[in-house]
């Protein structure tokens, strides 16, 4: 391996001198009198840098971060798969691009179009009957789908019984955060032995006080959740909801869904399982969808058709209201519409089909090296935990880096532990797969000494992280000069 | 799949019941590079106006964006990677963000911002559950003129927290805040004060400055407009203590209202209580300068359901986006912009006024992009005769602020740095002619 990673000492903006080189037409001067008294401002102290510097500072800055389009980069649970360049094509086409979301709906036929098409994408892609394209991120989508379960109740007068939402301890951290952002009381039930929710325990949490419970399936743990159908029917015997984390839909694209396997209320991760590029931490995208009976409760407004002209449709007067204030993230949309449009029923099946494929070719092969808590086939993911071997996840994962693949998620789920939660996709050739289960494998011939100095070949080495939060050093102004 | 020891991809699909399998997914199969772009083109031909004379506005705008800007943006390093969880491998994405926080605080003259809220209207949402987290107080006041869609996500946010939400009202003759009666609704259960600037009349308003002296106990919320922080006192320098933007503006295509950028910025000692996530500097093993995404034990991945937000996916590439523009922009750039916004806006308001019916100066006050005209027929009427004349404009007030009655007859125009000398005489021209 001869991997390095580009390294500058780069400065940060503000220790540039060269001056901006910005220009623009036309003539400000007589703005100053036209500002109220005590309302002009004085000091404005940002850095002040030509053109080519600013490029060439974030150009080298761009070297110094791994991406998709450099390699594998398995982050567990985040589905980080090749993203399709005719999407960037599509969203820069200005006829989509530098559309103003208040223009009327004459004039915006193409962008509601899309969206509408999106909309039933999403619906016959998970056996539901009405979406919303409106949130912003997955747990935005959570956060959205919360607000329908406290509508719902309300709506049903169950609101003041009903105030607990039951996840279970291998869920994503959104998911209580997203509960007790809407006023939920968070209980949680545990795993069971074959990595399944504990149908005893779930059973004795469900009650007259539940409002919903939240799952995620194939679970956290890579594992389909085999008894779905028993706890859909012991969630709805109890008069609550259920709730589908659609982070993990990558896993079963045309070979099962959610409103097949009895779920209420659905959030899709856009950015995930249709591969737009992740933005180095955004924008996503979390449309949510809806059996029937709970359609009247989605936020407005929704794109609607009548047959020959695409309308904002605001009817529903039980609406939660809105969750951002136009449409949704519409660019992620787009590309989404792109990707699904692109691979169609055949495509996204067999892309599905590949990622499990190439999940379980990691997880036999590094099983032999680290242990496989739940044993069992896997889905989109694999969770494997290094504590047979002597070491800890985080240095492992520092070895990785530092040759040149990105490591998996680590640390979760919380409940295993030493976690390595790997997420190959299906966009990394046999090859690529090989490689990064050798190079998991050399760290654990690496010996610890070696482990512990890691990374070496890249930007910076081991960072400093207790510092940071001592510290509190959030701006340049904050640093001591 | 030898390898695996299978003979078909179905048994990697034995755990999942046949009662639930699913037979495919109805809808068309795959095709081509070529025909999804053919297709997108002739979809996208059904858009109109993108190419009009424009003065569309309230809230997201067409500014001139460097072509630096996406050429930056777009790079894969930057919009392949994702959140970086690995620091050491994704030090360019950390410290990019680092510097957008820097530049954002220096443009609101705020303490710290985090790394990114979904948009404005949701980091307006945050800021005011962040105030209750802060003083557990349970009344907000808000302007009595704010957009319905800012409210209507307020209230989302806000749901599970039994709040009260109050207005106060506007000076009938300038726009600007009431401050007495502003002052009569402050209370001992005050927790925050909503106050925007520019306001949502699309005026500067000098009394927000005054707010201060009359808050008490209660926290100070601003919504404010970052280019006008090019010439306008920024809201660190009175007395605000959380700061929320929408900040598409910054570089950043309108692209139909989203992908956008909320700004969040706040006073350093209510850092533990803010959401989001923050990057920090810090130094790695051999006392090199590193940076690292820190105080992570307020957020989801740790906190679960005591967490302050359940934000995860962010804005981050739009967060890079408007440091990149602001970077190119520089402090003279970002002046002058303001300047050309408000000329403009002055020249647009005289324009219109000199036609019969329309008022653009009923309100005292001065506009920096939004301007509120009064209109002698119904705005969306005006708006379609309009369209056809190559123009895009005005917003309907009553699609915005539909409680206040007494602007059922007027709508906005407003203008950027973009806007020409010559489509302000159009407009008026048009105005004339459609009457």
């Amino acid at each position: 391996m001869s991997y390095h990673q580009a390294t500058y000492d780069e400065r940060l903006l503000n220790e540039f001198r060269s001056g901006s080189t910005f220009k623009i037409p036309g003539d400000g001067s007589a703005a100053e009198k036209l500002l109220p008294s005590g309302m002009a401002r004085k000091e404005l102290p940002l850095p002040s840098l030509a053109e080519y510097d600013a490029v060439r500072h974030f150009t080298r800055l761009s070297q110094m971060n791994y991406s998709v389009d450099l390699g594998i980069y398995p982050l567990g649970s985040c589905t980080m798969k090749y993203n399709p360049k005719y999407a960037d094509k599509i969203v820069s086409m200005e006829q989509f691009a530098e559309m103003h979301p208040l223009q009327p709906d004459y004039s915006v036929q193409g962008s509601l179009r899309i969206m509408y098409e999106l909309q039933e994408y999403l619906k016959k892609i998970s056996d539901m009957d009405a979406v919303t394209l409106q949130p912003l991120a997955g747990a935005h989508g959570e956060f959205t789908g919360i607000l329908i379960v406290r509508k719902y109740l309300e709506d049903t007068g169950q609101l003041d019984m009903r105030r607990e939402i039951i996840v279970p301890d291998s869920a994503h951290g959104t998911n209580p955060a997203s509960a007790a952002m809407g006023g939920f009381n968070v209980v949680e039930v545990p795993s069971d032995s074959t990595g399944m929710v504990d149908i005893d325990a779930l059973r004795s949490a469900l009650s007259e006080k539940t409002a919903a419970l939240m799952i995620t399936n194939p679970s956290t743990l890579g594992l389909f959740e085999r008894n779905v159908v028993q706890i859909a029917k012991l969630v709805h015997d109890a008069g609550a909801l259920l709730y589908y984390d659609g982070a993990n839909f990558n896993a079963i694209l045309g070979i099962t869904s959610p409103g097949i396997m009895g779920f209420d209320i659905v959030h899709f991760n856009l950015h995930k399982t249709f591969a737009t590029p992740h933005g180095g931490g955004g924008p996503g995208a979390g449309p949510v969808a809806v059996k029937k009976r709970l359609e009247k409760y989605l936020p407005i407004p929704r794109i609607g058709f009548d047959g020959k002209r695409y309308f904002e449709d605001f009817s529903s007067d039980k609406s939660v209201g809105r969750v951002s204030p136009y449409y949704g993230a519409f660019g992620v949309l787009l590309r989404a519409w792109a990707y699904i449009t692109y691979h169609g029923s055949d495509g996204l099946e067999a892309n599905s089909r590949k990622a499990v494929l190439n999940t379980n070719y990691v997880s036999r092969r590094l099983s032999e090296y680290l242990s496989d808590p739940y044993g069992g086939v896997k889905k989109h993911e694999v969770v494997l935990s290094s504590s047979n071997t002597g070491e800890r996840a985080l240095d492992i994962a520092k070895y990785l880096i530092d040759n040149g693949v990105h490591a998996p998620t680590i640390y979760f789920p919380l409940i295993v532990k030493e976690a390595l939660m790997i997420e190959p996709t299906e966009t990394v050739n046999r090859d690529d797969l090989d490689a990064f289960c050798d190079a998991v494998i050399g760290s654990l011939k690496a010996g610890h000494e070696d482990l512990h100095q890691r990374p070496v070949n890249l930007s910076v080495g081991r960072i400093d992280e207790i510092k940071a939060a001592r510290d509190q050093i959030l701006t340049w102004s904050a640093i001591k000069k | 799949m030898d390898f695996i020891g299978i003979k078909s991809d179905e048994e990697l699909f034995s755990d999942i019941p046949s009662s639930i399998r699913k037979k495919g997914i109805p809808i068309s199969r795959g095709i081509s590079e070529y025909e999804v772009m053919r297709l997108a083109e002739e979809i996208g031909s059904a858009n109109t106006g993108y190419n009009y004379a424009n003065f569309m506005g309230c809230g997201i705008y067409d500014r001139i964006i460097p072509s630096a800007v996406d050429s930056v943006i777009g790079r894969s390093e930057f919009i392949t990677s994702y959140t970086p969880y690995q620091a050491e491998f994704s030090q360019g994405m950390l410290q990019s963000l680092f510097e957008y926080q820097s530049l954002i605080s220096d443009l609101t003259g705020m303490d710290m911002t985090n790394s990114s809220i979904y948009d404005g209207a949701t980091a307006l949402g945050e800021a005011v559950r962040m105030a209750h987290r802060i003083n557990e107080k349970t009344e907000i006041l808000v302007p009595e003129n704010l957009y319905r869609s800012k409210m209507d996500v307020i209230h989302s946010y806000s749901s599970g927290l039994n709040l009260k939400f109050i207005s106060y009202s506007f000076e009938k003759k300038t726009g600007y805040i009431d401050l007495e009666d502003l002052a009569s609704k402050i209370s001992a259960n005050t927790s925050a004060i909503i106050c925007e600037n520019p306001n949502s009349f699309g005026v500067i308003d000098p009394n927000v400055m005054k707010v201060q002296e009359i808050k008490g106990e209660a926290l100070l919320i601003t919504y404010v407009d970052p280019v006008s922080l090019g010439v306008v006192v920024p809201p660190g320098s009175y007395g605000a203590d959380i700061s929320v933007s929408e900040g598409q503006q910054l570089g950043i295509h309108r692209e139909f209202g989203g992908p956008l950028l909320g700004l969040f910025s706040f006073r350093k000692e209510y850092l533990r209580k803010s959401p989001g996530r923050i990057i920090g500097l810090t130094s790695d093993s051999k006392g090199k300068r590193a940076f690292v995404m820190t105080i992570q034990t307020r957020e989801q991945h740790i906190r679960r359901e005591k967490a302050t937000s359940n934000i995860c996916t962010n804005q981050a590439l739009m967060a890079l986006a408007s440091a990149v523009y602001l970077s190119i922009v520089g402090p003279e750039g970002i002046r002058k912009i303001a300047n050309v916004t408000i000329s403009q806006a002055k020249k647009l308001k005289d324009a219109v006024s000199s036609v019969r019916g329309y008022d653009a100066k009923f309100l005292s006050g001065t506009s920096f992009s939004d301007v509120l005209v009064r209109m002698p027929g119904d705005p969306a009427d005006i708006q379609r005769a309009l369209f056809e004349k190559g123009i895009l404009g005005p917003i309907p007030s009553s699609s915005l602020f539909p409680n206040l009655e007494a602007f059922a007859k007027s709508g906005f125009f407003s203008v950027t740095e973009k806007t020409s000398d010559g489509n302000i005489r159009f407009l008026a021209d048009s105005l004339g002619a459609i009457q």
